[in-house]
């Protein structure tokens, strides 16, 4: 606790003084976030949280250093770095080295190429997306070329997905058939030039289409689970008596792209990915470790239109194993839906919102209504809901528990 | 004698121009006035304050820049307050042809550069009196514009000219404009909404000369129904300072002034 203090008065202090001395620029919010489950009347969530961003730009060289801090219930402080790098620019090209958070591709709140920043889930998908992602420590190259810019992006550091914690009531405990041991002993991947991820992508914004066309060579986020059974075999039959699992990233290979055009007024956008050798779960009794390993493709299109001023985008996502076989766990396709209505009354201090994830295979749904009042520039109240929808079986559906009303309060400096 | 002669043809230069003016005929008048002189290209610091009927003021600041192309004007706005909107960037491309406007903005929240519809033209911009119509150029063969009258506003003699859309969908029934003669400046101008009552009152407040053109430095826009207003006063303006071309991209958008 002593060192929490000291780290806060730390930046605190620090804040200022750079502020002072350097003309550095220094923004952020303070914010204080309140959930009820309505089930149970528990309070889901109780967060504090404190967002610095210190900036400092020139003609040839900007900074940002972004320490975030997340105090949950009265005494659990978390301290995360979320971003700090530097940029160098030159005629044609600019460079950023550090800790960053990387966003690609044109879909909202799907992650099909956008996959180099890895997602914190520890509160699902419920955190808002500037927060949800965690930043990579990368060197980033753009180099300009007319309308178009050629990014290539080297991670010597692998950093995996961020899983809700056993005491979470986000984690969901797995269902084994026999008593399952994990030996996270290659969970991790040692940082070195042969573990390094590469992404290279095209861009380009024209008259006509923005496009993007991507390739990366990276880790799967998700570890693949390594199987072994143990039998007892001395009735004659074998009866599986234990699970020896061990959780183990794998490379991936991906190659895809996105677009975006204007057609009388509407915008449609599209983003496609293909995945080169993920391994799956499988029941094949014949397959290595209980696992197999397929390629899929992952892809988006999206509407974005505006009907009486209220602003509203659609996007149909599928997700598709390809040679698919019968002994797999996971379903041969994964359709999704994602929907959003926006309004703004009162010269933009009023905000309604609705935002939905909605399970085509599943039929479930994470159905998201809020409605924001700005009391001015700097300072809003924010009332919403998480309403789970579906069963057990969808990846909605499976927190149908967790329907929760919240308030969130934020001051913006 | 020479002093006669200068007269007579200094007369005969205002009679003809008079009678060159007098002739015009509604849509050549905006013609002129859509056409002004501009410059290549505009650098300048807009602050907007947004005025609500009980008197609180909010306060927008976009440091901004507009290059000519010939064919495309290209603008870039890089929001610097509210802090919730800082660094948030908005630019477009608009046409001298019939093709829509291409807009995008970033959002460095999530770090995104996003395609926008400029179909949403009667959308307000930032919460202020201004849609984003009221702010961009419209197409002179957009309405159908007729010579009203002559009258002299606040000692500016002005052409009065009704503007009708030829879209029966556009939000105002009808604009009036109140154009000065000499300059070719819109000076007043009101927007009447579907029912034909009187919506909004744009007024110059001052413009000013630089480098031979004339630029609006102080406007407000009224809306006299719901009475709010919105100022909006330039500065730190710089015109045909040789904007390079790079600044209107992605690059840019991302990165900042």
């Amino acid at each position: 606790m002593k060192t929490r203090v000291i780290i806060l008065m730390i930046l605190g202090g620090f804040a200022s003084h750079i502020s002072m001395a350097q003309e550095v620029d220094v923004s952020g919010f303070v914010r204080t976030y309140e959930g009820v489950n309505i089930e149970t009347g528990d309070f889901s969530i109780i967060q504090q949280t404190l967002n610095l961003n210190f900036e400092k730009r020139g003609e040839k060289v900007a900074f940002k250093a972004n320490p975030m801090m997340y105090m949950y219930n009265s005494d659990s402080l978390s301290f995360n770095m979320r971003e700090i790098y530097m940029d160098m620019y030159f005629e044609n090209f600019d460079l950023r080295l550090g800790k960053q958070q990387i966003v690609w591709g044109k879909a909202d709140g799907v992650f099909i190429t956008d996959i180099i920043s890895p997602l914190n889930l520890s509160e699902f998908l419920l955190p808002d997306f500037d927060e949800i992602r965690t930043g990579v420590i990368a060197a980033k190259l753009d180099y300009y070329v007319g309308n178009g810019t050629i990014e290539a992006i080297v991670i010597p550091q692998f950093t995996p997905i961020t899983r809700p914690d056993e005491n979470s009531i986000w984690y969901i405990q797995p269902d084994f058939p026999a008593p399952a041991t994990f030996d996270w002993s290659k969970s991790t991947i040692n940082p070195s030039l042969e573990n390094t991820e590469i992404f290279l992508k095209y861009s380009a914004i024209t008259s006509k289409i923005d496009f993007d066309l991507m390739g990366g060579y990276t880790w799967d986020d998700n570890p693949a689970m390594h199987v072994e059974k143990e039998f007892d075999m001395s009735s004659g039959n074998p009866v599986l008596t234990g699970l020896n699992i061990t959780p183990q990233h794998h490379r991936l290979t991906i190659a895809g792209g996105s677009f975006s055009t204007e057609i009388k007024g509407l915008i449609l956008r599209g983003e496609a990915a293909y995945y080169d050798g993920k391994y799956f779960q499988t029941e094949d009794p014949m397959a290595v470790d209980a696992l197999i390993q397929k390629n899929y493709i992952n892809y988006v299109f999206g509407l974005d239109f505006s009907i009486g001023g209220v602003k509203m985008s659609g996007q149909f996502i599928q997700k598709y194993i390809l040679d698919y076989n019968d002994f797999m766990t996971e379903n041969e396709t994964l359709n999704t839906a994602t929907f959003l209505a926006r309004y703004d009354m009162l010269r933009e201090t009023l905000h309604l919102e609705l935002f939905s994830y909605i399970g085509l295979t599943d039929y479930d749904a994470l159905i998201r209504p809020k409605i924001t009042y700005d009391f001015d520039d700097s300072f809003s109240i924010l009332l919403g809901g998480n309403v789970f929808v579906g069963d057990e079986v969808g990846q909605f559906g499976q927190y149908s528990d967790n329907t929760m009303i919240y308030a969130k309060v934020k001051y913006n400096f | 004698m020479k002093t006669l002669k200068t007269l007579i043809v200094a007369a005969l230069i205002v009679v003809a121009g008079f009678s060159a003016n007098a002739q015009l005929t509604g849509t050549e008048i905006v013609e002129k006035a859509y056409n002004r002189e501009t410059g290549d290209d505009q650098t300048s610091l807009l602050t907007m304050t947004l005025t609500n009927k009980q008197g609180k003021q909010r306060v927008r600041k976009i440091s901004q820049f507009t290059k000519d192309f010939g064919d495309v004007e290209k603008s870039i706005m890089f929001f610097q307050s509210p802090a919730d909107v800082k660094n948030t960037s908005f630019m477009s491309w608009s046409y001298d042809s019939d093709k829509n406007d291409d807009q995008w903005i970033y959002l460095p929240a999530l770090k995104k550069t996003k395609r926008i519809s400029s179909d949403s033209k009667s959308d307000y911009f930032m919460g202020s009196d201004f849609t984003y119509d009221d702010l961009g150029d419209r197409k002179l063969e957009a309405d159908t514009h007729k010579l009203l009258r002559e009258e002299t506003v606040d000692g500016k003699d002005c052409f009065v000219v009704e503007s009708v859309s030829n879209d029966e969908d556009y939000m105002y029934s009808k604009t009036i404009t109140w154009i000065i003669k000499d300059s070719f400046i819109g000076y007043q101008k009101e927007f009447y909404d579907e029912d034909e009552d009187l919506l909004k009152v744009l007024s110059i407040k001052k413009y000013e000369e630089m480098s031979g053109i004339f630029v609006i430095t102080n406007s407000e826009m009224k809306n006299v129904q719901k009475d709010h207003t919105t100022s909006m006063v330039l500065s730190d303006v710089e015109i045909n300072t040789g904007v390079s071309a790079s600044k209107f991209s992605e690059r840019m958008m991302t990165r900042g002034m």
